[in-house]
């Protein structure tokens, strides 16, 4: 006869404490990890709740997509451009000369159940990606929020930024068909172009001639390996500072430079970030549900001496495409060398310069404003007229250069002539920026000096007296123009909670600090 | 205790009266629950390509609404406020950090300057050294192939079938591509070309009306019965020059629409192209075949540095 | 005196053989110009008795034709090579093999065509279709002597003739203003003028190869007209037209790309007409009528579509819900 005592469920339950089973499983990894003390730090950080805040986020839970679907994709993939004759389930391309690449990607369109589903999505994720990324980072150039202390962070976002484009480029070309081939032959020819190593650097990336039989392989393991390793390195690098430095706010009642007003981490920001999550995942199931994109198999396999008409790279090098097009023909021929400058500055040189003025910004702003003072609270951006403008003008050259690239298709769609389509973005490239500069700075100095912009304007009741004369009255607020706001205060042990009243009351539980009374 | 109504202010105002939200979001989860059912349904019985995906994604964007509106309308909002300790440490802190670095690093070694040089030399030799087969393993160097072609004196002409061209072959305001014979090979017969073949030797055949002329001066006798031939590597770029309009006589890159002259010598009249498309020298064979009488006189393709004019 | 010619002997031969004879050569004649197809066509091989093996012979006895710069590549579209040629009355009727029958309409509609042809066509092409106006001077249409009947029949039944506006650059194609035998007088009576190839094509699209076909569409058809046939601009205000419209039939695609109007280049020895019948069977079938199993097409322009769908559906889309997640300031 044993003498353990009899285990009911109330006494298991009580031995556990008074936090149940969390608390003890809280103790064992405390026994082994001692996460009790940062733990309770970490549930308790504060995020500001501002919206364009999470625009960052659309890039990173894009990039956990890319990552899941491009898991599945690389276990179909057949990265190697042997000439084999296709005998798959797509009748019009039965019998001819494919490459394995190609070939297995039409598989996985057509043979693998899902598989033009996730492919779809890799591919929609994939544009969505970059595109939040330079959302995200014009949010942060306007807001001025990559100045002291997150120089760093700015700096590896371009950085992600540049390594995001190439990867899509990559990652694009990897299926060998004739849309992609002819853009990986325009990037042999515009590295080729480079003065002194040009010629060195295509023959050794390419391993020789162009198209040969190593590059596919390369950029496979570019894409799926080397890039998305060094991603996640800088993406942890990235989130690392943003916690130990904290996020940027703006400013506000109960903000300042010392401290961070939002919502806890636990529960409510984690159950928001994950719910988000779902949803740009969604976003990107639901595009590659109904919408086709980059349909590979009307394109056809690549071969260097076949070309289509009105093709252009994915969009996020669509305006290296209209530099290219509406650059003149300059080259520069002597002393027994070449240099195909019409080739050589919008492709290199201009990218180049692009690039460089991103990652020297923080710099020069410190220059040129004399300011090096820690930064935690953001600027609105009509409060830095001259940054917003020339952020504005940047952002309209590259839009201007990404009209460009399909000077075809809109002088088509808008019946005139392609020679005059092509004249008026040599000229628009250079007036658009300049008139969006002038205009956007304008309008900051406008908004500047308007007190209560943005805000709803209190009605009025328009009356008429006998004699015919017109007044205003103010009318009465409305129900919603005043209302209570807290002050801050940091996260309470507990929030105290009443059980379910009529109604409840309105006395505040756990804010000790006071309530304010606020009106539009 | 378990929750019952929330009325801190910190809480949203949705939250005063959490049954009705509560009930919103437990609709919205059934609704995942049900789509992604569906999704599994549509897999396995293999309907619609999008009807998998669609409910897939609906599923997905209904979980991650409830947990989101859970998160923003149940969850407490605060404001809560936490404080920004500064960053840096004290001076004490800097200059103790700073002075082990900088005391530490001196030894009462005679020579510590030296050695300090000689370890730096070394590890930039071997930085150097080991960058070699990163970089030069990768291929070869470029010789001559941005120069040459496969075209020789007497290669004959052949389209995409390996058929040879004769003088009927096209009538004027025809255009073909054309490779060399040499880069023509055959495999479980069919008919392939080389990559250089496709690459670099590519060309447009094209016929103009009126007969034999000449492009250029010093060109005399390259375009037997209107005969023109052309390398098909744009200038600009590389990319095929397959875009001929008769009644303009001008080629048309596709990729950023240079446009040759095909009358005088392919010089570009329009876009970024830099120079003309080198032209390919035509006669006959005695087998009444259409063959090069010479190779390019210059280097096909995108110009690069070691080109010389 | 004169010569009294001794009366004719009747007899069986005389009496019955020969007009039976003639009766019956002038059905199968009339047979062979209202339906060529039935002698020189879906059975691939015509009557014996209509077949030379020497076509040039028989061209010659057809009369006059005007075959110059017509290349004798075999099977690419004109009648020195065709393996079915029917001649009638020293005209050239119909040439063809399994994949094209290539026919002359019938002369009877030549008197039509005229009709047709001063109405609509004399004030841009001159009365006798030469370029050459009443008092001498050039014509704005061109001279249409020698195009041959494919080339007519094109045009007309397009729409793109009579021109819309004679000052554009290039004549678009529209609803056309005739019907397709209206089309076929105007060609019948422009033939008749000074005949030439190619004659109205008929493709047999039965046992057509689309994998072929979409091989020599992209290698040949692609460059102005896009991979997937959508069209766009080309230099100096022209253009290459769609080729999704479907009521784009596979007899104009073969006339297209045999006579190659205005700047599209003309494909004759290039392309033997299995070839031509691959590539029609193509654009009829999978250009005219996309699967477009991904989802729907965003008009298949290509990335920059996929761009802005991206951009604004669904990097704005997310954002709005950024917006509903997060607060404003």
């Amino acid at each position: 006869m044993s003498d353990t005592a009899t285990k009911t469920k109330r006494s298991v339950r009580e031995s556990m404490g008074p936090f149940g089973p969390v608390g003890k499983i809280v103790d064992e990894l405390d026994e082994r990890f001692g996460v009790a003390k940062g733990g309770r730090i970490f549930l308790d950080k504060i995020f500001p709740d501002h919206w364009s805040f999470m625009l960052g986020e659309i890039a990173l839970y894009s990039f956990v997509v890319l990552l899941a679907t491009g898991v599945f994709l690389t276990l179909f993939f057949v990265p190697s451009t042997n000439q084999i004759i296709y005998h798959g389930s797509y009748a019009p391309l039965r019998g001819q000369r494919v490459s394995e690449a190609y070939a297995s990607t039409v598989n996985i369109s057509f043979s693998v159940r899902g598989g033009m589903l996730i492919r779809q999505m890799h591919h929609w994720a994939a544009d969505i990606f970059t595109g939040s990324i330079i959302v995200h980072m014009a949010r942060i150039f306007f807001t001025g929020a990559f100045r002291k202390p997150r120089e760093l962070n700015w700096t590896i976002g371009i950085l992600m930024l540049i390594l995001a484009i190439f990867e899509g480029f990559i990652g694009y070309s990897l299926p060998d068909d004739l849309i992609s081939g002819t853009g990986l032959r325009i990037g042999y020819s515009i590295a080729e172009s480079i003065p002194f190593i040009g010629s060195y650097m295509v023959s050794f990336l390419w391993g020789g001639t162009f198209p040969g039989n190593i590059i596919i392989p390369r950029f496979f393991i570019i894409h799926v390996l080397i890039i998305p390793l060094v991603l996640l390195g800088l993406i942890s690098v990235h989130l690392i500072l943003l916690v130990r430095q904290k996020h940027t706010q703006f400013a506000g009642e109960g903000r300042t430079e010392h401290n961070v007003v939002g919502s806890p981490m636990f529960p409510t920001f984690m159950a928001k970030t994950t719910g988000f999550l779902f949803m740009v995942a969604a976003a990107s199931a639901l595009l590659g549900a109904f919408a086709q994109i980059n349909p590979i198999w009307q394109f056809g396999s690549y071969d260097p001496s076949k070309i289509s008409y009105a093709v252009q790279p994915d969009w996020y090098m669509g305006w290296l495409d209209g530099a290219l097009r509406i650059m003149p023909s300059w080259e520069f021929a002597g002393v027994g060398h070449t240099v195909p400058l019409e080739v050589f500055l919008p492709a290199v040189v201009f990218p180049g310069l692009i690039f460089t003025i991103c990652f020297i910004w923080p710099a020069f702003e410190r220059r040129f404003t004399g300011d090096n003072e820690l930064h935690n609270l953001l600027d609105r951006p009509r409060d830095r007229p001259k940054r917003t403008a020339a952020g504005a003008a940047m952002l309209a050259l590259l839009f201007t250069l990404f009209a460009a690239s399909s000077t075809d298709v809109m002088a088509n769609f808008f019946h005139v002539s392609l020679n005059a389509t092509l004249w008026f973005f040599r000229i628009a490239v250079i007036v658009v920026p300049i008139i969006a500069g002038l205009v956007t700075y304008q309008l900051c100095r406008e908004m500047q000096g308007v007190h209560g912009i943005g805000k709803r304007k209190r009605s009025v009741i328009v009356r008429r007296s006998a004699a015919g004369e017109y007044s205003t009255v103010p009318a009465a607020p409305r129900a919603d123009d005043e209302r209570t706001e807290l002050d801050p205060e940091p996260v309470p042990a507990r929030i105290d909670i009443e059980p379910l009243g009529n109604g409840g009351d309105r006395e505040p539980q756990s804010s000790p600090t006071g309530v304010r009374q606020v009106t539009r | 205790m378990p929750v019952a109504a929330l009325s801190d202010p910190h809480m949203s105002d949705a939250a005063r009266h959490p049954d009705r939200v509560e009930k919103l979001i437990a609709i919205v989860f059934v609704f995942a629950l049900v789509m992604f059912g569906l999704a599994g349904a549509a897999y396995w019985q293999n309907w619609n390509a999008w009807t998998f995906g669609g409910a897939l994604g609906a599923g997905m964007f209904a979980i991650g609404f409830g947990l989101t509106a859970w998160g923003k309308y149940l969850m407490p909002q605060g404001p809560f406020v936490e404080d920004r300790h500064a960053l840096e440490g004290t001076k004490e802190e800097r200059d103790s950090l700073a002075a082990a670095l900088v005391e530490r690093s001196t030894v009462v070694v005679k020579r510590r300057k030296m050695l300090g040089y000689l370890f730096a030399g070394g590890a930039a030799v071997f930085a150097l050294v080991a960058a070699f087969p990163l970089i030069r393993s990768l291929g070869p160097l470029p010789k001559n192939e941005f120069e040459t072609t496969d075209w020789r004196a007497g290669t004959v002409l052949v389209d995409s079938n390996g058929r040879p061209i004769r003088k009927d072959t096209l009538v004027p305001g025809g255009i073909m591509t054309v490779y060399p014979r040499n880069q023509l090979r055959v495999q479980d017969g069919q008919v392939y070309f080389t990559d250089d073949g496709l690459a670099t030797d590519q060309t447009v055949l094209i016929r103009l009306p009126g007969g034999a002329f000449t492009t250029m001066p010093g060109r005399e006798n390259w375009t037997p019965d209107g005969y023109v031939a052309y390398s098909k590597l744009c200038t600009h770029l590389g990319c095929p020059v397959g875009l001929y309009e008769t009644e303009l006589e001008m080629l048309v890159c596709p990729c950023h629409q240079s446009m040759f002259n095909v009358r005088n010598g392919a010089v570009p009249q329009f876009g970024p192209a830099p120079r003309p498309l080198p032209q390919l020298a035509l006669g006959y064979n005695d087998q009444g075949y259409l063959i090069a009488t010479a190779p390019y006189d210059q280097p096909v393709g995108p110009g690069f540095f070691e080109r010389t004019t | 005196m004169r010569g009294v010619r001794a009366p004719q002997k009747r007899t069986f031969r005389t009496q019955v053989l020969l007009p039976a004879g003639l009766l019956g050569v002038a059905a199968m004649a009339s047979l062979a110009v209202f339906f060529p197809g039935t002698l020189a066509g879906a059975s691939g091989h015509a009557d014996a008795s209509h077949v030379s093996t020497n076509p040039r012979s028989v061209l010659k006895a057809c009369g006059p034709l005007n075959t110059k710069g017509v290349s004798p590549t075999p099977n690419s579209g004109n009648p020195f090579t065709s393996t079915n040629l029917i001649c009638h009355d020293g005209h050239l009727v119909s040439y063809g093999n399994a994949s094209i029958t290539y026919a002359n309409p019938p002369r009877t509609f030549i008197d039509a065509g005229r009709e047709l042809f001063a109405q609509n066509c004399s004030s841009c092409h001159g009365n006798e279709a030469n370029g050459v106006g009443p008092e001498g001077e050039a014509t704005i249409g061109p001279n249409l002597q020698g195009v041959g009947a494919a080339t007519v029949d094109f045009w007309v039944s397009s729409g793109r003739m009579p021109a819309a506006d004679v000052k554009a650059v290039e004549a678009e194609r529209r609803t056309a203003r005739l019907t397709p035998t209206q089309a076929l007088e105007i060609a019948a009576w422009v033939n008749s003028l000074y005949p030439a190839v190619p004659a109205v094509p008929y493709p047999h699209l039965g046992g057509a190869n689309q994998s072929v076909g979409a091989d020599l569409f992209s290698l040949n058809c692609a460059a102005c007209h896009t991979i997937t046939g959508s069209g766009d601009a080309l230099a100096y205000g022209t253009n290459a037209p769609t080729l999704e419209n479907r009521s784009i039939t596979a007899q104009q695609v073969v006339e297209a790309i045999r006579t190659g109007p205005a700047n599209m280049p003309r494909f004759s020895g290039n392309l033997s007409d299995a070839q031509v019948r691959d590539i029609v069977s193509y654009v009829t079938g999978r250009v005219q009528h996309p699967t477009n199993p991904g989802g729907f097409s965003l008009g298949g322009v290509g990335p920059v579509a996929e761009g802005f769908v991206a951009l604004l559906i669904g990097v704005g889309g997310l954002a709005l819900i950024c917006f509903w997640i997060g607060e404003r300031s």
